[in-house]
């Protein structure tokens, strides 16, 4: 079977097959000699593609019965009987026939299509896994970015509550509405010292009493400052605080009247009675 | 008629054997004027050409799972089962009486002389036929139209058998050369 491939495919073979005019022999020869020669195939495919456009340009449209009568045709045969079992009636030898010459072209098209899917394979096995890395990536630089955003909120948040805290001491101590009583030290070195302990904010229109710490000693780990109202000579417990910064207004219990305020160390959360003997610091309304 | 990419024809051929009616109303609406048209050209009837038709696309439905797919087009295979239809009509003793009726003095094969076509459509592989030199033109005629086998033909024409395969496989060549 040493032919020049191109010299059997320009031979006229192939129109010859695909026309249906050649014997039984060559259309045997030129089917092996597919199976060996996949530009025999390539050859046959154009020209059957030739031949299909050529149709085409021939055509004559059948009138709509034609249609009608073949589906209805169909719809009985496909109703009644069963199909496959007409078709091998019909054509007895076209099981036999067919798996000899199947199997072979198969193959030759399995090689062809195995190498290139192994190829598409390996190729798009490869971009999944750059792309999957990139996608790591970036997926971590998101988690990243949504953290330190989240971060910055709530920073943010903190920021503008403390500001806006800051905000409200300022227009309190600007406020002309308010009593201010300054509470300085009753005994020790701490009277020498020119910043006083702290100061009351007192509103004469609401009661609300606040406080302002400026300087007093840490208390113990079981201690809490308290603060008292004077009220008829009689000490009324105005609330129990910590330390904060002095920056920082303490809202304490509402005071209707007083004569003077006074801070205590007192055990933790506070006293009924005060303990006289630690008064940090003593202011008289004025 | 450009439509056949709806369909690739790996997929229409899987749908056709699954006995998929949608894909054989596809096939019908997309195929038929071009199988009507060989039909045509062979048959030369029209009444006779759509009996034709119905017949084919009947074995077509029938047939499907015979069709093998390495072994050429799906159009290729229907063209020729279109071409066995007609030819097996063309030479039913019913068609010749018909011929018969329709006009004493038709000759038995028409074409043969290359007087008697000059009516035909000019269209198609038909159409190309025609513009053949005599010698190839009768022989084709002979072999596509009317499906003699080569062996056949050099007796009817009287010349070696060798002669008609040369002369046939000159004319496809020609075709070969016309539709590049």
């Amino acid at each position: 079977m040493e032919v020049n491939i191109q010299e059997y495919i320009s031979s006229g073979i192939v129109e010859s097959y695909v026309l249906g005019l050649a014997s039984p022999e060559e259309e045997a020869t030129f089917e092996k000699m597919c199976l060996m020669h996949p530009e025999l195939i390539a050859a046959r495919d154009e020209f059957e593609r030739r031949l299909e456009e050529m149709a085409l340009t021939s055509a004559v449209t059948p009138p709509r019965e034609i249609r009608e009568r073949i589906f209805s045709e169909i719809e009985i045969a496909s109703g009644t009987s069963d199909i496959d079992t007409l078709g091998t009636q019909l054509f007895p030898n076209a099981r036999e026939v067919e798996p000899e010459l199947e199997v072979p072209v198969i193959s030759i098209g399995w090689k062809y299509w195995a190498v290139a899917s192994v190829i598409l394979l390996i190729g798009s096995i490869g971009l999944t896994l750059f792309y999957f890395n990139k996608y790591r990536e970036a997926n971590n630089r998101y988690q990243t970015l949504v953290e330190q955003q989240s971060d910055l909120a709530k920073q943010n948040q903190q920021a503008k509550s403390i500001l806006s805290e800051k905000e409200n001491t300022i227009f309190m101590m600007k406020d002309t509405g308010m009593l201010v009583i300054r509470m300085p030290a009753v005994t020790g070195p701490a009277t020498q010292d020119p910043i006083q302990p702290a100061t009351i904010y007192w509103d004469k229109e609401t009661k609300d009493v606040y406080l302002m710490v400026n300087k007093l000693p840490e208390p113990g780990l079981d201690k809490q400052y308290q603060l008292w109202a004077i009220v008829n000579g009689q000490p009324v417990d105005a609330g129990v605080f910590d330390l904060t910064d002095p920056y920082t207004r303490l809202k304490m219990k509402k005071i209707n009247t007083a004569e003077a305020f006074a801070v205590t160390l007192e055990r933790k959360g506070g006293s009924p009675k005060p303990s006289m003997q630690a008064i940090y610091a003593m202011g008289k309304v004025s | 008629m450009q439509t056949s990419n709806i369909y690739p024809e790996s997929h229409l051929v899987a749908l056709l054997k699954s006995r998929d009616n949608k894909a054989f109303s596809y096939l019908y609406d997309h195929y038929s004027p071009a199988l009507l048209g060989i039909i045509t050209q062979i048959v030369r009837d029209e009444q006779l050409s759509n009996d034709v038709l119905q017949e084919v696309f009947i074995n077509i439905w029938k047939k499907i799972e015979s069709y093998d797919a390495s072994k050429g087009r799906l159009f290729t295979w229907m063209l020729n089962i279109a071409r066995n239809a007609s030819i097996d009509t063309v030479r039913s003793s019913g068609y010749r009486q018909m011929q018969k009726n329709q006009s004493l003095n038709d000759p038995e094969e028409p074409g043969i002389d290359g007087q008697d076509n000059v009516n035909v459509d000019l269209i198609g592989l038909r159409k190309f036929v025609e513009k053949l030199k005599k010698e190839h033109r009768v022989l084709l005629e002979l072999a596509y139209f009317k499906g003699h086998t080569h062996e056949e033909i050099a007796k009817m024409e009287g010349i070696p058998l060798g002669t008609v395969k040369t002369r046939i496989r000159s004319a496809l060549l020609q075709l070969r050369q016309e539709w590049k």
